[in-house]
């Protein structure tokens, strides 16, 4: 397994470097001038936009732009926005925040989603399981942002038991609901999973050895049944973590959240690419290491998978 | 009707049997109709003793092993009537709980396929100590420790270098040892061996049924082996029943039935077995189709396929009719077939 995850260590580097190349090209190649449009009614004067243009390097060949946002990347230094201020403080500001949000945001998938769904597996046709078929179905056929300013404006405006948007502090009380919205989707899809998965195990015959071999029904289920029935699920939710980290934008930008899903989303409003360039380029790295991990975890969890 | 003629062989000669199932029926309901994949079966095995369960796929032999063992499923199945006495007791009326503790403890059940019955995320060694630790409490080191003692009685080569590898890391032979392991490890009194061979080569097959008769001899075990081969029985087995649409059609100590069948059915079945002698002849194989359990045909189920029906076949229900003390045939005419004797 070890000559298999330096492999795959290795495979990154061409990843990286063909998508953070693409990102580069395509925002700064983007028709309309980032610079044009900074003076608020009027176009900004030709000198300014030159000095810009001369200060992000702009006016240098594509490949050399790209060379020095790589050796910028390597040495840490990632500059300074439009604004002047450093890009490094702005992203060291937000990561926390969104980290605990996607941290949440996956708890609620897997406690909630799993749990559901081994309950409306086991008892098939219950009322569990409809009233778990039925909430899925409605979590599932909702946009996120209708979910999201649904309970925003019940919870917060009518009922009044959160507040609407969430403070700077980003406490995990206040992120409670935003993560829960950001989790809607994929646990609606962990719940159902997981009700497919324990339905065909319980069919399996490792399953009626469990009880032939005098096991409680508690022990056949919580550990012969669940065990195996999670794999998928478990592959599920490590694969959809960086769907997580892009769902994000959304969520933080309905609940004013300052993470990055919310720098990301003012910086791409103010076309501010020295932003967007290193986030996208952060969610890549944190996408394919996800993806690694889950890969690793898989043959970990179940022990037929080799690699070679 | 003929069934005043006697009453059926079962429960009466066999009084006092360790294990008796006694007029046993299973249906399942499907949504193509009621399958009566069980029909008033009665057998009974003793300590020590092999019956072989013989009969076409589909004639119930898994259905009553499952029923005994009590991992039926249920629905679709449904148990309908008869009783299965262990030690005397019906097991039927039992409380699940007390149920479970005869799993494993009295009465043990080794599958077909080794691959499938075993979980495949957990090493076979803590699959065997899991009995220890379940049913005894033992501690995690002394069930392990019992279990590599446990995987060395069924011969499995440097027990305690693979006590920790996983099912499919195993050859099919070694499986169906390891699931032999655990179905005996708490020195059960009766063990179920529901086609235990099928799954394997023909030189692995022998092996396994040398240790299954082994293992039996030595821990005075009464031996369940069901088969649809007539060819492997005849070296390990007591006595056997032979099953056809979800009945007893005959039941003999092994060597009567082999020299003289007392059923047309047992007689199609043994003529099919090759022989060295007959080498050269065409097989002989029992003409037409099994039975539909969704519509079982009237009187005797084997009279669209029997050689020696006569009219009354069609409509009267054969009972078991007693041969001696230890054998009974559910057939009308089972004396003609007697005297026929085997090929
Ligand atoms: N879970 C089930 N649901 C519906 N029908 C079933 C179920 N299990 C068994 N049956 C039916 O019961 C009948 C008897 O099956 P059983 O498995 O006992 O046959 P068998 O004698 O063991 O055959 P084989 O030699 O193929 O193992 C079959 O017709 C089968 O279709
Ligand atoms: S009862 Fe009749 S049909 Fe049935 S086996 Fe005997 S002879 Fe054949
Ligand atoms: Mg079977």
């Amino acid at each position: 397994m070890g000559r298999y995850t330096i492999r795959r260590l290795l495979q990154l580097i061409p990843v990286l470097l063909g998508t953070t190349f693409l990102i580069n090209y395509m925002v700064w190649q983007l028709p309309g001038d980032p610079f044009a449009g900074r003076c608020g009614q009027r176009p900004c004067p030709d000198a300014y936009v030159n000095a810009m243009r001369a200060q992000f390097g702009l006016d240098q060949p594509v490949l050399v732009q790209y060379w020095n946002f790589l050796k910028n990347m390597l040495t840490g230094n990632l500059g300074v926005d439009f604004n002047q201020v450093p890009v490094a403080t702005s992203l060291a500001d937000a990561w926390p925040i969104t980290i605990r949000l996607a941290i949440l945001a996956v708890a609620i998938e897997a406690v909630i989603g799993i749990g559901a769904g081994v309950l409306s597996g086991l008892k098939r046709g219950g009322v569990i399981d409809n009233a778990v078929t039925l909430s899925t179905l409605v979590l599932l056929s909702l946009p996120v942002f209708v979910t999201g300013f649904l309970l925003q404006w019940l919870l917060g405006v009518q009922l009044q038991i959160v507040n609407p948007t969430v403070s700077d502090e980003a406490t995990v009380s206040e992120l409670l609901v935003p993560a829960f919205v950001l989790a809607s989707l994929n646990m609606a899809f962990t719940a159902r999973l997981t009700r497919t998965s324990i339905v065909e195990n319980l069919r399996a015959d490792y399953v009626r050895t469990a009880i032939a071999k005098g096991l409680t029904n508690r022990r056949v289920v919580g550990v012969h049944l669940l065990r195996n029935s999670l794999i998928p699920v478990l592959t599920f939710l490590g694969t959809e973590v960086g769907g997580l980290m892009a769902g994000a934008i959304i969520t933080e930008g309905i609940f004013n959240i300052h993470g990055i899903g919310g720098l990301l989303y003012r910086a791409i409003i103010n076309q501010d690419f020295t932003i967007v360039v290193p986030v996208a380029a952060l969610l890549v790295l944190v996408y394919l290491i996800t993806n690694l991990l889950v890969d690793l975890l898989y043959g970990v969890l179940d022990p037929r998978i080799r690699y070679e | 009707m003929v069934e005043v003629l006697s009453e059926p062989v079962g429960g009466g000669s066999y009084e006092g049997s360790l294990l008796e199932v006694d007029d046993l029926h299973v249906e399942f309901r499907t949504r193509a109709g009621v399958a009566k994949a069980v029909n008033g079966v009665t057998y009974s095995v003793g300590a020590g003793e092999t019956l072989a369960v013989l009969g076409e796929s589909g004639s119930g032999k898994s259905v009553t092993a499952q029923t005994i063992m009590g991992i039926l499923d249920m629905p679709p199945g449904k148990i309908t009537g008869g009783e299965i006495r262990f030690r005397g007791v019906d097991l039927l009326k039992l409380p699940e709980d007390q149920r479970r503790k005869i799993r494993g403890e009295g009465i043990s059940m080794v599958f077909q396929d080794a691959l499938s019955a075993l979980n495949p995320v957990f090493p076979v060694g803590w699959q065997i100590a899991e009995m220890f630790r379940v049913h005894r409490g033992a501690s995690r080191s002394d069930a392990k420790k019992k279990a590599i003692e446990l995987m060395d009685r069924v011969r499995i080569p440097a027990a305690k270098d693979r006590v920790n590898d996983f099912p499919h890391q195993f050859s099919g032979g070694m499986r169906q040892r390891i699931m032999i392991a655990m179905a005996i490890a708490l020195d059960p009194e009766i063990l179920i061996a529901d086609e235990p061979t099928t799954a394997l080569d023909v030189t692995v097959q022998a092996q396994i049924m040398g240790l299954l008769a082994d293992l039996q001899r030595e821990r005075n075990m009464g031996l369940i082996l069901i088969t649809h081969d007539l060819g492997v029985v005849a070296d390990v087995a007591d006595k056997i029943a032979v099953m056809y649409g979800g009945r007893i059609v005959e039941n003999a100590p092994v060597h009567d039935l082999y020299r003289s069948p007392a059923h047309p059915y047992s007689k199609g079945l043994l003529e099919s077995i090759p022989r060295v002698d007959m080498k050269g002849q065409e097989l002989y194989a029992i003409k037409g189709l099994p039975p539909n359990l969704l519509e079982m045909p009237s009187g005797c189920a084997f009279h669209p396929r029997c050689p020696y029906r006569r009219d009354n076949c069609v409509t009267d229900v054969p009972p078991l009719y007693p041969i001696s003390g230890t054998r009974g045939s559910a057939c009308h005419y089972w004396r003609e077939v007697l005297d026929d004797g085997s090929r």
